[in-house]
């Protein structure tokens, strides 16, 4: 994890825990001050890790400042650990609880997040069946619902991707079943032609650089893409949005 | 038989939600799969997210049997026109171009004036 540097020559424990001495002991604002600057680039670091969930970077790290704020107040100086160590479970903390106050806000109704959750089964179900991607009205009728509740429920999806602050692309309650097909990618990053992308590419776990490799360069459809890798089309769908929206804010 | 319908919208993150389950009603209407639908949305989520985060846009959907042609502008920014310009990107280069090309049928920019850019774009249901 980084660490941040300081405007006075020192970066160890030591210097933050004579800093904190001075405002604990003292009340010196301008050692809390110091404190801060040492430890931006961390809240800084942490707050990146929630990007692309439909909050501005700079909103995130804001709260995420308030966090450190609240770990240097609360920070005993008998403990054992460093500042750093102490306050990132806080500043992270303040982020989720900041995006829980916001999901609280959009808040879904019960009856459109069972019929989100039924949702994925049925499509896949379908198309399945029916050996095509399902329309909505198809949908609709096997889940005994209307077009406008699926194509909500759809939507509430999104919304779970902005809640689900556990998650990140690469991380996934479905497994990493494409971890076994990691020699594609080594001859996706080879080439030539595609080395512009390789930074933005890199931020990305195998799993979701083979899918934009089949989706983007193999055109295959989700359909098929999901049955490769052994996740529900929504998912696959999910996770194309997810690292699309990361590839951009890296190149940005 | 075609619905023409129109749509102004701020380039706003928060109004993308609205603008994508206004898509999706649209697509459901012309009957497109759940695939196709996803894949239109994509299409103009990402064409938002290139173009900023200010400003207005408007939305021309043409609804047929099976089929929807979108007009999206004016857009201004000129990473996205240069990005419209190029289409034919290198192999594997993950441009906004080649993500169009895979999830719409056809699509095309019209530089307007002040290099402002309206994009054109057809989704075919059928996909399979």
């Amino acid at each position: 994890m980084s660490r941040a540097g300081n405007a006075d020559g020192g970066d160890s424990p030591r210097d933050d825990r004579e800093l904190l001495r001075r405002y604990h002991e003292q009340g010196d604002v301008s050692a809390r001050e110091q404190l801060v600057q040492r430890h931006l680039p961390l809240v800084r670091s942490l707050a990146r890790r929630y990007a692309n969930r439909g909050e501005p970077l700079d909103d995130i790290e804001q709260v995420g400042a308030i966090g450190l704020l609240k770990a240097i107040e609360r920070f005993e100086p008998g403990r054992e650990v460093s500042l750093a160590t102490y306050a990132a479970p806080t500043v992270v903390g303040e982020i989720k609880r900041h995006f829980r106050d916001k999901g609280w806000a959009i808040r879904v109704p019960r009856t459109l997040q069972e019929l989100h959750a039924r949702m994925s089964s049925t499509i896949d179900g379908l198309t399945s069946r029916l050996g095509r991607s399902p329309s909505i009205a198809e949908i609709a009728a096997a889940l005994e619902t209307t077009p406008e509740q699926v194509l909500e429920a759809l939507e509430v999806g999104t919304v779970y991707t902005t809640l689900s602050l556990n998650v990140r692309p690469g991380d996934d309650e479905e497994g990493d079943p494409l971890d076994v097909i990691g020699s594609p990618d080594t001859e996706f990053e080879r080439s030539e032609d595609r080395a512009a992308l390789a930074p933005a590419l890199g931020r990305l776990a195998s799993r979701e650089r083979s899918i934009l490799r089949m989706r983007f360069e193999d055109g295959l459809p989700q359909t098929q893409i999901a049955e490769r890798v052994g996740l529900s089309q929504m998912h696959v769908s999910r996770l194309i949005r997810q690292s699309l929206a990361t590839m951009r804010d890296e190149l940005v | 038989m075609s619905e023409r319908i129109g749509l102004e919208a701020p380039l706003d993150a928060a109004f993308g939600p609205v603008v994508r389950l206004i898509v999706a009603g649209i697509a459901e209407r012309a009957d497109l799969s759940f695939e196709d639908l996803d894949d239109l949305q994509l299409a103009i989520e990402r064409l938002f997210a290139e173009a900023g985060s200010q400003g207005r846009v408007r939305l021309a959907f043409e609804v047929g049997p099976r089929r929807i042609r979108t007009r999206v502008g004016p857009l201004a920014e000129a990473s996205l026109a240069a990005a419209m310009q190029a289409p034919a990107s290198a192999p594997g280069s993950l441009t906004l171009g080649r993500v169009l090309s895979t999830v719409v049928d056809s699509y095309g920019g019209e530089v307007r004036d002040e290099g402002d850019i309206v994009v054109r774009r057809e989704k075919l249901g059928g996909t399979t």
